[in-house]
């Protein structure tokens, strides 16, 4: 096994098992070994939050679990992101997240949130009880292509609701694709209001943001295409 | 769309069964809906095997109806015109093609479901009612005396009973006041409703008095017909709430409300009434009392049945920070709700306090005599929705959790609510992990209910079988074959097939241990968060009320054990059963408790959970079994340590 093998797999297993202190030494390890801190995090503490999802998912883990390593994870995030901002190409896409207004449950946003941070994404938390408008003029603002919505409860399902019409007045539905998620929330709801996905659970979630992200590069290039001709 | 749901399987259709709560999939078109019941175990009668001959099996199609293939010929023998207005069906004859919401009336039942009503008794400060009645005898008119019939009646009023010259009277009354004054030789007996005189008799009747004070649970009615005269209850009923089929929890019942409008406003009502007045003709009929004998009706309820019973549009209420609509007491006329009681009686709907803490919870601290007392008191009212009640004459904060849904079934696998044949009790064998349980009525079982829900999280946890984090522990499937790989991951045997009404082995799942973690965390959160705010410890708390029906059943040593409510040592735990039925009660009764139950409203803080800073730490820690902070727990912690089950 490589040195940079060792070390990153020290900051997985630190992450599977949200162990603060060696996920805070492995990081600073894999940084003064000088390896590239992208390939630190998709190799090392990405790795172990996909391996804490699968155990989510499967029930062998549960909330607390989920958390704590979502901790260490970010633990290991603040000392590498600096250092990403500096490297050249480090732009990671952005996705607007937050709980839809009326609703302020909001473990299972922190849940999603830290899965698509591990998988790359920059997360814009915009937080609970979020006014309809604050997710729009947040995305717009912030260029994000991606917003990405939560609710527990049932009444405030049309929050998420008043959040795609409000896109449409605005002549951004399209641009701006919409992710749907939490306790009540359902495919069937997702295709009644016109979100453009749904995630039934975190690890679903980040799967499908990819999937958006995809369908708008592809996009792009078609119109890229058709511009030049 | 009332909780998450799979929506589609390819070839197969969803079939749930109300009121038991079960669900399952089943193959296309192939199975009818008795068969399916059968599968569940469910006590659907059949006395012909499904021919279509007896009639017995009548259902109600509360969704799905649509996508019915037309009556058979069984059918149109059995099914009357206005079933069919109903949607009845034969659940013999139809073998849905598409997902199905069923409800089994009572009539087509074999077996019971528990519906607890009693809750512990408490003496009111007075029998005082609203309501009273006046045996009179007055002068009849002379020349000298042509007086009208109306001061007549109130002059009497004063002379006799000292009552203020100033009542008014139900202009109804009015139209046939004459006759009735001189039917039987000017002896009348006069009704009076606060400074109201709602009805005049020929003759004594002022023994006959009676009133109905009504529980609104989100699951449960439970209604008590009460002689006014004697402050005694009369009869008892009780029945599901036929909301059910239109949300199983509060929120979707608002949701119902929103998505439907005001024809959803007012199917919530109509159907909340009609059960009302069913249990009011249960009760009169019992007692041999006629329903126009009824002069008051006293409700509670939270605020989200406060509002599905007045009619009223919760949108609102269900947004944070979920401001109810009205706090106060509320009366209004019970023919206008359509209620079956005499024509001018009056229904009160008792105040809330915020949030979806309602009427209930009043009555709760009403009948605990939580703020009168110097020394602090918890009260659990553990339903749909539990409230929790912290605190003592200085001070009393209230809030909510959706705990219930898990503990009545929903969302579990093999859960169900309490009715004949579920399994209440469990316990596992330590050497042997074999399982011992008992079922409602000894009959074969047919799921899980609430009791049980407590008793199997806490019996895995003692043996080893999950870990304090919930998990199962798989090494032990080598040790017994209850515990194996299911469908949905590892799962424990409760029963063996045979041992069932149903067609599979009853289990728990690791999603399901999942579930239940999560109800109990709410509960526990719900009370960890009122400590802290107002800074009491588990010592400082003296008594901790048990309230609701499922409070009655569970084990309080196993929901100590999972941590379902702070440690205390169990003989403070005070189980008093449904006693925001006796709240209502009182407060049909007594003036005086009524207004001390408006006093209660005010006095009474309610407390935002999910807003409070702590929130996510305190209900992730609450996960664990008993506690993250097993220094909360020192009692169940040696014993668990003595298990060997914690290090």
């Amino acid at each position: 096994m490589g040195k940079e093998e060792e070390i990153f797999g020290r900051m997985g297993q630190a992450v599977i098992v949200g162990d603060l202190e060696e996920v805070t030494k492995a990081t600073q390890d894999s940084i003064d070994a000088g390896f590239e801190p992208w390939k630190a995090i998709t190799d090392g503490l990405a790795k172990g939050m996909e391996v804490v999802g699968e155990k989510y998912q499967s029930k062998e883990y549960f909330l607390p679990e989920v958390l704590i390593s979502s901790e260490a994870m970010y633990a290991g995030l603040d000392l590498l992101l600096p250092l990403l901002k500096e490297a050249a190409g480090g732009q990671r896409e952005k996705v607007v997240i937050g709980v839809v207004e009326g609703d302020i449950h909001d473990i299972g946003k922190n849940i999603v949130k830290a899965m698509l941070t591990a998988a790359g994404y920059d997360c814009i938390d915009v937080g609970r009880d979020v006014p309809t408008p604050d997710f729009i003029e947040t995305a717009d603002g912030e260029k994000a292509k991606v917003i990405a919505m939560s609710t527990m409860m049932t009444p405030t399902l049309l929050s998420m609701k008043d959040v795609e019409e409000e896109l449409d007045k605005r002549g951004l539905k399209g641009e701006i694709k919409t992710i749907i998620g939490g306790g009540t929330v359902t495919e069937e709801w997702k295709s009644k209001i016109g979100s453009d996905a749904y995630g039934k659970d975190a690890v679903q979630a980040v799967d499908k943001v990819k999937i958006l992200f995809e369908e708008i590069k592809t996009a792009l290039e078609l119109a890229r295409k058709a511009r030049e001709g | 769309m009332t909780m998450r749901e799979e929506l589609e399987r390819p070839g197969e259709v969803k079939i749930i069964f109300f009121p038991y709560g079960k669900r399952e999939w089943f193959p296309k078109g192939e199975v009818t809906i008795l068969d399916a019941a059968r599968a569940l175990g469910l006590d659907l009668s059949s006395l012909c095997g499904g021919r279509g001959t007896c009639g017995k099996c009548k259902v109600r199609i509360d969704q799905g109806m649509d996508k019915l293939p037309p009556l058979t010929e069984q059918e149109l023998k059995h099914i009357t015109e206005e079933e069919m207005k109903s949607n009845y069906r034969l659940a013999c004859e139809i073998r849905p093609e598409n997902s199905t919401v069923v409800y089994v009336p009572e009539r087509s039942r074999i077996g019971k479901q528990r519906l607890q009503t009693e809750g512990l008794e408490v003496p009111i400060k007075q029998l005082n009612p609203y309501v009273g009645k006046y045996f009179l005898k007055l002068p009849k008119p002379t020349l000298h005396d042509h007086r009208s019939d109306e001061d007549r009646l109130l002059t009497a009023l004063n002379e006799a009973y000292g009552l203020s010259t100033d009542l008014a009277i139900d202009f109804d009354l009015a139209l046939d006041l004459g006759s009735k004054l001189r039917k039987k030789n000017w002896e009348i007996t006069a009704t009076i409703w606060k400074n109201k005189i709602i009805d005049v008799e020929p003759g004594d009747t002022s023994d006959r008095c009676f009133g109905f004070a009504v529980d609104i649970g989100t699951t449960k009615l439970a209604g008590f017909l009460m002689d006014l005269k004697t402050g005694k209850v009369v009869a008892v009923a009780s029945r599901m709430n036929p909301q059910i089929p239109l949300g199983e929890e509060v929120m979707s019942r608002i949701t119902h409300q929103m998505m439907e409008g005001w024809d959803g406003v007012k199917e919530l009502q109509t159907v909340v009434i009609s059960g009302i007045n069913e249990m009011i003709e249960e009760c009169c009929e019992k007692a041999d009392v006629k329903t126009n004998e009824i002069y008051e009706l006293c409700f509670v309820g939270n605020t989200a049945m406060q509002l599905c019973f007045l009619g009223i549009y919760g949108r609102y209420v269900a947004f944070s920070p979920y401001p109810p609509v009205l706090r106060r007491g509320v009366d209004i006329g019970a023919a206008r709700l359509g209620l079956k009681s005499h024509p001018a009686a009056n229904s009160h709907f008792l105040p809330v306090i915020g949030g979806f803490v309602g009427a209930d919870n009043v009555a709760v601290i009403l009948a605990t005599r939580m703020l009168e007392s110097d020394e602090i008191c918890m009260a659990l009212d553990i339903g749909t929705n539990t409230e929790i009640a912290l605190g003592n004459k200085d001070l009393v904060l209230v809030d909510s959790c959706a705990s219930g849904p898990a503990f009545e079934g929903m969302s579990i696998k093999h859960g169900m609510r309490a009715a004949t044949g579920s399994i209440e009790r469990v316990s596992i064998e330590p050497d042997t992990f074999d399982v011992n349980f008992r079922t409602i009525e000894d009959e074969k079982a047919v799921g899980l209910c609430g009791s049980a829900l407590v008793d199997v999280p806490a019996e895995l946890f003692k043996t080893g079988l999950i870990d304090w984090t919930g998990r199962i522990n798989s090494e032990l499937a080598k040790e017994t074959k209850r515990l194996r790989k299911g469908p949905d991951g590892w799962e424990y045997v409760i029963a063996w097939q045979p041992e069932t009404a149903t067609d599979t082995d009853i289990v728990i799942s690791q999603g399901d241990v999942r579930e239940l973690q999560k109800a109990k965390a709410a509960m526990r959160t719900g009370a960890g968060i009122l400590m802290k705010r107002m800074d009491v410890t588990e010592n400082d708390i003296s008594k901790l009320y048990m309230a609701g029906a499922f409070g009655n059943y569970v084990d309080p040593e196993n929901a100590r054990t999972i941590g379902m409510y702070p440690e205390l040592p169990l003989e403070k735990v005070v189980f008093v059963g449904n006693i925001a039925g006796t709240g209502s009660r009182m407060c049909l009764l007594s003036r005086e408790e009524r207004e001390y139950a408006e006093k209660i409203s005010t006095t009474a803080k309610y407390y935002e959970l999910a807003a409070d800073k702590d929130f996510q730490e305190e209900y992730i820690n609450a996960m664990y079994l008993p506690h993250k902070d097993l220094s909360k727990y020192p009692d169940t912690v040696e014993l668990l340590r003595k298990l060997g089950r914690l290090p």
